[in-house]
């Protein structure tokens, strides 16, 4: 006893330097855990260049909220802004508002008056191979004697065949959107919007930039509504998503949750008769996974927001000890010491840790950060909370402290009556139409990785998007092409020739088009073949500027100045000194510059049809440089992969723990996993049968259920006499809170704790149900085995 | 003409301004202000750098509620008409050019400042132009000036004069182009659209 007291004492220093660290860690370092899904990948799979195009392309359009403010006219929809900026105003520091700029709508076109000669649409360019010279003369013929022929700026000898001009008119259309009495303005057949660029101050993901900016939002559209007859307003934003999405969870959290709590207090209390034992398991849950986060912290310095839920899920299994060591405590003689009740439990609490332990580990021999630190995180917090157990419950739970309660009694008396698997002709039978359900129910298993199926937006926020897409035609932040090259020229050449390739998916309307730094500046090679182009086919002696001359009366000097002053000598235009310029200001985040050794670029698309994104994916195949990224297909290959990482980690920690068995039970090995084996199996079988795809959470629910069955196998094989029921009673006991408290999230709207939840309902219970089946026959008219009181 | 047209969407393209009253209630007690109204038009352009100036006439038609036609006849026949939701631009019965207000929202701000420029509607010219005028017993003169520097850059200096009707529209854009253009022969109601015209609408 004065041994134990000293160990108790040696793991409460332990514990206190644990609280010590953990407090300086959160509340001194204020660590925040990686949300970046992509940091989970393998190190020699990140790019830098691809993280920074992700910065800049998904970073800032998750700090964007897109307000449009519309009603019928434009001075309504002004009153309307008015208002809503209003109450925005009132919260500063939230939201900032975008500001726009005067000085840059008057000099719009200056940057590229001077290059006029080099910037030609794709169509003009094929014009000027291909056309005849009396086109082109009658071309500006008609544009000088008809009233309209598209826009012209500056003097007619500018631009005399409205090339300039309908370069211009082209870049005008890559947004609807225009800068109107220092708004920002766009229109359907309806009404007229203000639009809002606003950017969010606060994370998106921080509960409290949601929970603050939602009512605001709610309130300024309110306010809107209110000054202007006919009002609408749409808004669209990652943090609404992620706003409506922890609104529903912590909806959730509060029925569910309040709910399994409920059920826990009153199974341990009609078990136990004390709230006691519920104090001690989460305590030991508790100092687990404050040591797993230290250990982690120290062995690689930072912690992913997924390790550490679902690692805590994972060490959720501990519970099994503390319930194993308080249900014996309840059975055993009240006169029984119980450090040395401790004793005799020690090798089979000693085997579920090991078990555990060790089939968790198989996630660390997987290529993933995600799943090694899942796995050092999970094995660590069990054997902190399993040493809690060892070293503190013996003295905080005395002989006689815990009393049966009646459901202790009456569940203990169903074992007696239990059936059992006994080889022969009726088991083969149960055997072979399990396994026929089985295969049945696995044929028909699918799988589906995709990001966007764990997500269930409301149907409010999908229709503002898709509203508001039609509206702005804006690129999609997470489809695009990665363009890298030695140089800024080698990026614009490479983007070209891309471009060359999207131009017939614009005709098939895959995409409406695409945004493109070469767009505003082509590459120097461009812009000298397209001098040579215009001054060879338009200027020279004879061509058809010379005939426009005569059409229209004047002499040669009249050809002979407007040449020369078209052919002007000009520099070409640089990406360095179109992006130093106001006009530059929407693409600049297109432009990535020189990151490391490379220059790189991004080309957006347009009006996505998201049926044509494989076309999309091999459309830049072969160009030298060229990469298509899909951070949504991205994402989802790694779920994919981890499920199926994780997949193999289940099977060869089945391997593991059955040979770890093996020294002690020999051939009963089989039936401690054997309950667990079933249960998994006919879980999948389920998930097939109801039409499931397969998921990451699904794969780690079943390595759970691995964790607290295996425990559940070794429980009843230690002490197989089913006059014992304090085995039966632990199972019983971590399978119910077990079920209440994963299983319940079975009920969850949130498709991931959907998906986990079910598999732990059913898996659970199925283990719960089996595991008596496989217990061992012995002989119990004879002597109780020298292991009980 | 043409000069509006283009200084017009380029400008429209970059900005546009609004706001304020002038004394134009005069003005606007003479223009007779028909649901429709044809006539002639002659058009005289003179660009820099050009000795002979470019002559070209053809007739016009402006439509309450529906829009503004401008069909030139000499020297090369051509047809534009301008509806609240496009601006197409005809080459005998073939369509040389389509702007709609789906590709370039401006449209409807362009086409609705034409319309009111040729109809005299001074009070919705406002919202773009300072609209300074004087008026006699015979007739009226104006001169408008963008309210947006970049509108006024594009466009320059537009006049305009008449009486019952707009008679006279003179435009000096900064470049040194310069544009006038006379009407005439000015009819109103439903006859005034030949067939031909009204099949275009």
């Amino acid at each position: 006893m004065t041994g134990h007291k000293g160990l108790a004492l040696a793991w409460a220093m332990v514990v206190c330097l644990l609280l010590g660290h953990n407090a300086y860690l959160w509340l001194g370092q204020r660590i925040v855990p990686d949300t970046d899904i992509l940091a989970l990948l393998p190190v020699q799979e990140r790019d830098p260049v691809l993280q920074q195009s992700f910065s800049h392309m998904v970073d800032a359009a998750q700090q964007r909220v897109i307000v449009l403010v519309g009603a019928p006219d434009w001075a309504g929809a002004q009153r309307a802004a008015d208002a809503y900026g209003a109450v925005l105003a009132s919260r500063p520091g939230l939201l900032e508002q975008a500001k726009l700029d005067g000085q840059a709508e008057s000099d719009w076109l200056a940057p590229f008056q001077a290059h006029r000669l080099a910037l030609l649409t794709a169509q003009q360019e094929r014009d000027l191979r291909d056309q005849p010279p009396a086109f082109w003369t009658g071309n500006a013929l008609a544009r000088l004697y008809s009233a309209f022929a598209g826009p012209k700026l500056g003097a007619f000898r500018d631009d005399p065949f409205g090339l300039f001009g309908g370069w211009v008119q082209e870049r005008a259309q890559e947004t609807p959107v225009r800068p109107r009495d220092g708004r920002l303005f766009v229109a359907d057949a309806e009404r007229q919007y203000v639009l809002l660029p606003l950017t969010l101050a606060a994370p998106a993901f921080s509960m409290a930039a949601q929970e603050a900016v939602l009512p605001l939002l709610g309130r300024a559209a309110a306010a809107a509504r209110q000054a202007a007859p006919g009002v609408q307003v749409i808004s669209a934003g990652v943090v609404l998503h992620a706003a409506a999405a922890s609104s529903q969870a912590s909806g959730e959290v509060e029925t569910i949750g309040l709910g399994s709590l409920a059920g826990i207090v009153l199974l341990t209390w009609f078990t136990f008769h004390s709230l006691k034992p519920i104090g001690l398991v989460l305590l030991s849950i508790g100092i687990g996974f404050l040591g797993s986060l230290s250990v982690c912290w120290l062995l690689f310095g930072r912690v992913h927001l997924l390790t550490l839920v679902f690692g805590a899920s994972l060490i959720g299994v501990a519970q099994d000890y503390g319930m194993y060591f308080l249900c014996n405590r309840l059975a055993a003689d009240p006169a029984c010491d119980s450090a040395r009740l401790l004793k005799r439990l020690l090798p089979s609490l000693g085997l579920t840790l090991l078990a555990a332990v060790i089939g968790y580990l198989g996630l660390a021999f997987t290529p993933f950060p995600g799943l090694r630190h899942m796995a050092v995180f999970s094995a660590v917090g069990l054997v902190f909370a399993w040493l809690t157990v060892v070293c503190w419950f013996p003295l905080l739970v005395g002989g006689g402290a815990l009393r049966s309660g009646r459901l202790a009694r009456v569940y203990g008396a169903a074992l007696a009556r239990w059936p059992r698997f006994r080889i022969g002709r009726a088991a083969l039978a149960v055997l072979a139409a399990f396994a026929v359900l089985a295969g049945f129910g696995w044929s028909r298993l699918t799988a589906d990785d995709d990001i966007r199926s764990l997500q269930t937006p409301p149907p409010q926020l999908v229709s503002d998007q898709l509203k508001l897409g039609k509206l702005l035609d804006a690129p999609t932040p997470v489809q695009y092409f990665l363009v890298r090259g030695a140089s800024s020229e080698a990026v614009l050449q490479r983007e070209e020739a891309l471009k060359h390739r999207l131009d017939p998916l614009v005709a098939a309307r895959a995409i409406s088009g695409y945004q493109a730094l070469s767009n505003w500046v082509p590459s120097a090679r461009t812009q000298a073949e397209r001098r040579v182009l215009v001054e060879s086919r338009l200027l020279g002696e004879g061509g058809p500027l010379t005939q426009l001359g005569k059409a229209i009366g004047e002499d040669a000097a009249w050809s002979a100045a407007t040449r020369a002053h078209l052919l002007a000598p000009q520099a070409p235009l640089t990406a360095e000194e179109f992006l130093s310029t106001p006009p530059s200001e929407p693409w600049r985040h297109l432009w990535l510059g020189q990151v490391g050794s490379v220059h790189a670029s991004i080309v957006a698309l347009r009006g996505l049809d998201y049926a044509a994104l494989p076309l999309l994916r091999h459309a830049g195949d072969g160009i030298e440089g060229v990469q298509w990224v899909d951070k949504v297909g991205e994402i989802s290959s790694v779920l994919g992969r981890y499920r199926q990482y994780m997949g193999w980690a289940v099977l060869a920690a089945y391997a593991l723990v059955f040979a770890l068995l093996l020294p002690r039970y020999r051939g009963r090995a089989w039936r401690v996993l054997a309950p667990t084996a079933l249960a998994s199996i006919a879980t999948l079988a389920v998930l097939g049968l109801t039409a499931q795809p397969l998921q990451l959470f699904h794969v780690l629910a079943l390595m759970l259920l691995l964790g607290v069955g295996v425990d559940y196998g070794i429980f009843m094989q230690e002490q197989p006499d089913r006059r014992h029921a304090a085995p039966w009673l632990a199972v019983g006991l971590s399978a119910a809170n077990t079920i209440l408290s994963f299983g319940l999230l079975g009920l969850s709207r949130t498709p991931a704790l959907h998906a986990f939840g079910l598999t732990m309902l059913i898996g659970t219970a199925l283990v719960w149900l089996a595991v008596p089946c496989f217990t061992a026959e012995t002989n119990e008219s004879a002597h109780a085995p020298a292991t009980t009181d | 003409m043409k000069r509006i047209f283009s200084a017009l969407t380029a400008a429209a393209l970059l900005c546009a301004s609004a706001h304020a009253a002038a004394p134009i209630a005069r003005i606007q007690a003479m223009l007779a202000k028909p649901d429709v109204m044809c006539g002639r038009f002659d058009q005289t352009k003179h660009l820099a750098g050009m000795n002979k100036p470019l002559a070209s006439s053809g007739r016009f038609c402006v439509v309450a509620g529906k829009g503004v036609l401008w069909r030139t006849l000499k020297p090369f026949p051509n047809t534009l008409r301008l509806t609240r939701d496009e601006i197409v631009h005809f080459e005998g019965d073939r369509v040389a050019m389509r702007l709609d207000a789906k590709q370039e929202p401006t449209v409807r701000m362009i086409n609705s400042v034409l319309f009111s420029l040729l109809s005299g509607d001074l009070a919705q010219l406002e919202s773009l132009f300072e609209v300074e005028g004087s008026a006699d017993a015979v007739g009226w003169k104006v001169a408008l000036k963008a309210r947006a520097p970049a509108l006024a850059k594009a466009i320059g200096a537009i006049a305009l004069d008449g009486g019952a009707y707009v008679r006279n529209i003179h435009i000096g854009e900064a470049s040194g182009d310069r544009t006038d253009i006379v009407f005439a022969d000015i009819k109103t109601g439903e006859a005034a659209l030949l067939p031909e015209e009204a099949a275009l609408f």
